[in-house]
C-alpha cells in the first residue's frame, strides 16, 4: 500500500558503475595439477583463462599439458573466480556440492587413458583424477564439467555445462 | 476433440434457434451503440426516439441501445446525449439493423476537443486500431499479442510469456509505444523484454503504420503504437466495469475492474481507478508441459482530473509488476548443449502442471506518473503541457544460484537494470482558420540507467531535446487534406563504464532533421486515399554500442561498436480505404528505405571461452529496403454472413550484402467466415466466427546467419464467439475463443525458442465484460 503513494526511488548514481565480478559469480581460471604417482618426473600444471569471463577481453592464458611417456599421473582440478580479490576458490564449491557436479574427460590421444579417483559417495566427481600416460604421442583432451542439479546419474549427458576446455596435449 | 466438437455443434445450435426468415411486417429491430465520437467511449444516459415520441430507448452503461417493432420505411430517429443538442439520423429499415449513434457534444464539445491527442486526427499515415470486438477477443492477452489481430502487426516472442509487437517487420527500438500519450521508455532493446502495459487500461489500442518521427520524435522507424486508456468519465455518476478472462492454457486467470466517476456537484472534477490481476501456470503443446512457464501479474493505476473547456489538469499514475517464468530448456550453458536442445525430440526437461514459477525468471516492475495541463482560447487554439517520470526496473535470474553459499543466499538476480526516464512537452495547438491548422510542440526527455550483476550493458545517462511544426491545409470546398511537418531534435549521451579499474565515460551526440509530407483525398464518401512520405532516425541504442556479453537463451556472444551512426529511415506508403455496401476493402502499403540499419552480423571467428566456443555476433550497419502491404477485404455475402480475408506480405533485403534480412516475419494470410445471428429478446449481437490463420515458411533469409532452417509454414484454426447479454441495468458482454482449435504441433520462425520448443496447444478462452452503474445522482436526468 505504501507503493500507491509513493513513487519508487531513482535508480543509483548513474556515474559510479559497479565494479566487474561483482555479486557475479565466474569461473574465470581452470588450473590442472599433475603429480607423478611415482614421484619421478616433475609436477606440471596447465592453466586456461579468461580474466573477465565471457565477453569483454579475451582468454590470457590457454597452456598445452605436456606429461612424460608411460607415467602415471594424480591429477586435481583448481576452479577460480580471479575477478574478486582475494581470488575465490569455485572448485571448493564444487565440491561442497560433488552430488551436483561431473567433470567429463576426451582424450583423442589413443594410449592416454583417463579416471575419476574421487566419488559424492554414489558417482565419481572428477575434481582428482588419474591420468595414464602410454607411448609419445600428441593430440588434445577435453575437459568438461556438468552442472547436474538432481539429475546427475554418473553419465556426461545430462545437465548444463559450466566448462568446456579443449587442452592441446603432448606426451613426449 | 471430440467434446470440443460437440459444444461448438451445442453452442451453434443454442445460437441458431432464434428464427432466422419469415419477417412480419412491423417486427423489426434496431440496435447498436452510442459512442463519442472521438474515442468510443460508450455514451451511456442518451436516449434514442423518433420525433412523435412513439418509440423511444434509453442506452445503458455500456452504451447500448434496442428498439424494437419497426417496420419496414424510412425513419428519423433523434438521439440525445445529456448536456448535448439532440443529432438528427435518417436510417432506412429493411431488415433487422445495427445501427451505432455518434452524438456530438455541442456544449461539453470543447472540452473534449482540448484533451487533445484523444481528439481523432486525421493521418495521412495509416492508423488502424483494435475494433470492440477484436479488444474483446484479445482479453486476456499480452499488449503484444493482442495488437497482432491488426493485418501488418505480427509479434516477436520468447517463448509463450514475452511477446513484442512488430510493425511491418521491425519492433523494439524501431516502433515506439505511447502509454497514456508518454514515450514508453523500458529496456525495449532487448529481444526478450515485452512492453511493460497492461492492457486492461487500454480503450484505444492502435497501430499508426510507418515512419513518424516528427510528431513522436525519434525510434519511430517502423510505427508508433498508441495505448490510451479511457477518457474520464464526463457524466455525473459512478460507473464501474468488470472484466474477468480463463484460458485454458496454462489455467490462467484474469481478473480486472476499472471504477469510473464523476461528481455530481462539480462536473469538472472526475477520477478513475483500476487494477489487474493475472495468474498463469504452465503452458502444454499439443504433447507436454513446458517446464516454468508461468507468469503472475499484478497492475493498477488511478487517474483524477479537472476539466474544464478553457483550461484543465489531470494527473494519472500506474504500476505493471509482473513475475515471468523462463522455459528451463532455454538455457544453455554452452553450444554443445544447444546442439542436443535442438536434436532432441521433446524438451530435455519434463514437467507437469503448477503455478509455480521458479529460476530462470524475470521480474519487472514499472511504474509512470504523468499529469497534463492546458489552457484553450476557443477561437485561437490549446497549449498544453506534460510531464511524465517511469521508473523501470528489470530483474533476471539465471537458471542456477552462484555455488557459493553466502552469495547463493542472497539470491541476487544475475542482470539488473534500473531505468528512470523524465519527459516533457510543451504543446500549441491551433484552430483551424480559413484553411490552415497547425501544432508546434518542444519536447525534452532526462534518462539514467543503472545496471547490477553480470554487464551486458552499461550505465548511461541520456538527454534529448526536440522541437517540431506541423501544418494541416484543408479549404473548406476542396476534397484534398494536406499536411507537412518539420523537426528538429538533437541526444546527448553519455556513458559510464569499468574498464579495469577505472571508470571510463566516452560520450555520444547524435542530432537530425526529420521531415513529412502527406495527403488524404476522399473522392466520395466511400473511398478515402491516403499518401505519405516521412523520414524518421533513430540514434544506435547503448546496447549497439556496447554490449558485450553472452546471451544464455541464443549461446552466442553479442558484441557492440561504439561507432555505429545514427539509422536513418525514408517512408513512403500510401492507403487505400473502400467502404461499400456489401464490400469494404483497406489496402496499406509501404517502401520504406533504411540506411546504416543496426543488425547483429555472425563473425567468422567464434570467441572461445571457459565454456567452450561461442558464434559471435557484431552489431553492423548495411543499407537496407522493407517492402510490401497489408490488404484486408470484408465482404458481406448476406446481411449476417460475411467473409473477411486478411493478407500480409513483407520483403525485406540488406542491399549492401545482397542478401535477406534476417527475423522477418514470413507471408500471412488469414480467412475468417463470421455470421452473426438475430438479436433475440435480451440476447444481441451474437456471432461466430472460424478464422485459419496460415502463415509460410520464411525462405528468404540469409545464407548461414542461423543454426537451423526457419521452421516450417503452418495453419491454425480458430474460433470464436459472442453475444451481449441486456439486463435491466446493464449489457453484459460473454465471448469464448479457440485458438488453435486442432491442436496443430508447429514452430513459429518469430519465437526465438523455436529451435527447442513447439508453440501452445489449443487455448480455450472464456471472457466476460460487465459494466455496472453504481451510483447515478437523481439531478442527472436526461433531456
Amino acid at each position: 500500500m505504501v507503493a500507491l503513494a509513493s513513487c519508487k526511488k531513482d535508480a543509483d548514481l548513474v556515474e559510479v558503475p559497479p565494479p566487474v565480478g561483482n555479486e557475479v559469480e565466474l569461473i574465470t581460471t581452470m588450473t590442472l595439477l599433475f603429480s607423478d604417482d611415482a614421484g619421478i618426473n616433475p609436477d606440471v600444471t596447465a592453466t586456461f583463462r579468461d580474466p573477465d569471463g565471457d565477453g569483454g577481453l579475451d582468454y590470457d592464458i590457454f597452456d598445452t599439458i605436456r606429461l612424460m611417456n608411460n607415467t602415471t599421473y594424480n591429477t586435481s582440478i583448481l576452479l577460480l573466480n580471479e575477478t574478486v580479490s582475494p581470488a575465490d576458490t569455485i572448485s571448493n564449491e564444487v565440491l561442497d556440492e560433488d552430488d551436483e557436479h561431473f567433470f567429463c574427460f576426451t582424450p583423442s590421444l589413443a594410449n592416454l587413458s583417463i579416471v575419476r579417483t574421487d566419488s559424492d559417495g554414489m558417482y565419481e566427481v572428477g575434481l582428482q583424477s588419474q591420468w595414464t600416460t602410454g607411448n609419445a604421442e600428441n593430440g588434445t583432451t577435453q575437459i568438461v564439467l556438468k552442472h547436474q542439479p538432481d539429475v546427475k546419474d554418473g553419465t556426461c549427458a545430462p545437465g548444463e555445462t559450466d566448462i568446456d576446455v579443449t587442452f592441446v596435449t603432448e606426451v613426449q | 476433440m471430440q467434446r470440443f466438437l460437440q459444444f461448438i455443434a451445442t453452442l451453434t445450435l443454442f445460437l441458431s434457434l432464434s428464427p432466422l426468415v419469415a419477417q412480419e411486417t412491423c417486427s423489426y429491430q434496431m440496435s447498436g451503440y452510442v459512442l463519442d465520437e472521438h474515442d468510443q467511449t460508450p455514451l451511456s444516459g442518451s436516449k434514442i426516439y423518433l420525433q412523435d415520441g412513439s418509440k423511444v430507448a434509453y442506452v445503458d452503461s455500456s452504451g447500448h441501445y434496442h428498439l424494437d417493432g419497426l417496420c419496414k420505411g424510412t425513419y428519423v430517429f433523434y438521439c440525445k446525449h445529456f448536456g448535448c443538442a439532440a443529432v438528427k439520423q435518417t436510417v432506412k429499415i429493411t431488415s433487422n439493423t445495427t445501427h451505432n449513434f455518434y452524438p456530438e457534444h455541442h456544449i461539453d464539445f470543447e472540452a473534449i476537443k482540448v484533451k487533445g491527442e484523444k481528439t481523432e486526427e486525421e493521418l495521412s499515415l495509416s492508423k488502424r486500431k483494435l475494433s470492440v470486438r477484436d479488444k474483446n477477443e484479445v482479453k486476456g492477452l499480452s499488449l503484444g499479442d493482442g495488437l497482432s489481430k491488426l493485418n501488418g502487426v505480427t509479434t516477436l516472442t520468447t517463448g509463450n510469456n514475452i511477446s513484442k509487437p512488430v510493425i511491418h517487420g521491425l519492433h523494439s527500438n524501431r516502433i515506439l509505444i505511447l502509454n497514456n500519450g508518454i514515450r514508453q521508455e523500458g529496456q525495449q532493446w532487448g529481444n526478450e523484454h515485452a512492453p511493460e502495459i497492461d492492457p486492461f487500461i487500454a480503450d484505444e489500442i492502435a497501430v499508426v503504420k510507418g515512419a513518424n518521427s516528427v510528431r513522436y520524435g525519434p525510434d519511430a522507424i517502423g510505427g508508433v503504437v498508441l495505448v490510451n486508456p479511457k477518457e474520464l468519465k464526463k457524466t455525473p455518476g459512478i460507473t464501474a466495469e468488470l472484466n474477468a478472462v480463463g484460458l485454458s492454457n496454462g489455467r490462467q486467470g484474469n481478473a480486472s475492474v476499472a471504477i469510473n466517476g464523476c461528481l455530481s456537484k462539480l462536473t469538472p472534477l472526475r477520477w478513475r481507478i483500476q487494477g489487474t490481476l493475472k495468474q498463469g501456470g504452465n503452458v502444454k503443446t499439443p504433447s507436454h508441459y513446458l517446464k516454468n512457464t508461468g507468469v503472475k501479474e499484478y497492475n493498477f493505476s488511478y487517474a483524477i482530473g479537472y476539466i474544464k473547456p478553457k483550461y484543465g489538469i489531470d494527473f494519472f499514475y500506474s504500476q505493471f509488476n509482473t513475475d515471468i517464468g523462463i522455459f528451463s530448456a532455454s538455457h544453455f550453458g554452452n553450444l554443445t548443449d544447444l546442439e542436443k536442445a535442438f536434436n532432441a525430440e521433446e524438451p530435455l526437461e519434463s514437467a507437469n502442471f503448477t503455478y509455480e514459477i521458479n529460476r530462470p525468471r524475470q521480474h519487472i516492475e514499472h511504474e509512470l506518473f504523468r499529469t497534463k495541463t492546458y489552457i484553450a482560447a476557443k477561437k485561437r487554439g490549446k497549449l498544453s503541457l506534460t510531464y511524465a517520470r517511469q521508473y523501470n526496473k528489470r530483474l533476471e535470474y539465471d537458471k542456477h544460484p552462484p555455488l557459493n553459499d553466502s552469495l547463493a543466499n542472497l539470491n541476487l538476480p544475475a542482470l539488473q537494470f534500473e531505468l528512470t526516464t523524465h519527459t516533457g512537452e510543451l504543446i500549441w495547438e491551433s484552430v483551424r482558420r480559413k484553411t490552415l491548422k497547425g501544432k508546434l510542440g518542444i519536447t525534452a526527455l532526462h534518462q539514467g540507467n543503472t545496471y547490477n550483476g553480470r554487464f551486458f550493458i552499461p550505465n548511461f545517462q541520456k538527454i534529448g531535446t526536440g522541437v517540431f511544426w506541423i501544418e494541416n491545409w484543408k479549404p473548406k470546398t476542396t476534397k484534398i487534406e494536406i499536411e507537412s511537418g518539420i523537426r528538429f531534435d538533437r541526444i546527448y549521451q553519455r556513458i559510464f563504464m569499468r574498464k579495469g579499474d577505472d571508470i571510463v565515460s566516452p560520450a555520444h551526440n547524435y542530432q537530425n532533421l526529420s521531415g513529412t509530407l502527406g495527403a488524404i483525398y476522399k473522392p466520395n464518401t466511400n473511398l478515402v486515399l491516403r499518401f505519405n512520405l516521412g523520414s524518421a532516425w533513430r540514434p544506435p541504442n547503448v546496447n549497439e554500442l556496447y554490449s558485450d556479453g553472452l546471451h544464455h537463451g541464443a549461446a552466442a556472444i553479442e558484441r557492440g561498436d561504439s561507432t555505429l551512426v545514427t539509422e536513418k529511415a525514408v517512408n513512403l506508403s500510401s492507403s487505400v480505404e473502400y467502404n461499400g455496401k456489401n464490400l469494404s476493402i483497406v489496402f496499406d502499403a509501404y517502401y520504406k528505405v533504411i540506411n546504416d540499419f543496426i543488425y547483429l552480423k555472425p563473425t567468422l571467428e567464434p570467441t572461445l571461452t571457459i565454456k567452450g566456443a561461442f558464434p559471435t555476433f557484431m552489431h553492423d550497419q548495411v543499407n537496407a529496403h522493407l517492402r510490401g502491404f497489408d490488404l484486408t477485404v470484408d465482404f458481406a455475402i448476406t446481411s449476417r454472413l460475411s467473409f473477411v480475408s486478411k493478407t500480409m506480405i513483407l520483403r525485406a533485403y540488406n542491399r549492401t550484402e545482397n542478401e535477406h534480412l534476417v527475423m522477418m516475419p514470413a507471408d500471412r494470410f488469414e480467412n475468417s467466415l463470421e455470421y452473426n445471428f438475430q438479436d433475440r429478446g435480451r440476447i444481441k449481437n451474437t456471432y461466430v466466427s472460424i478464422s485459419s490463420c496460415s502463415v509460410l515458411q520464411q525462405r528468404r533469409v540469409p545464407q548461414n546467419s542461423d543454426y537451423v532452417a526457419p521452421p516450417e509454414g503452418y495453419t491454425l484454426l480458430n474460433l470464436s464467439a459472442g453475444m451481449d447479454i441486456r439486463t435491466k441495468n446493464t449489457t453484459i458482454a460473454l465471448g469464448i475463443s479457440i485458438n488453435n482449435l486442432l491442436n496443430t504441433r508447429y514452430r513459429d520462425y518469430m519465437n526465438r525458442f523455436r529451435y527447442f520448443s513447439d508453440e501452445m496447444g489449443r487455448n480455450i478462452s472464456i471472457r466476460a465484460t460487465i459494466p455496472m452503474t453504481l451510483f447515478t445522482p437523481k439531478s442527472s436526468n436526461n433531456n
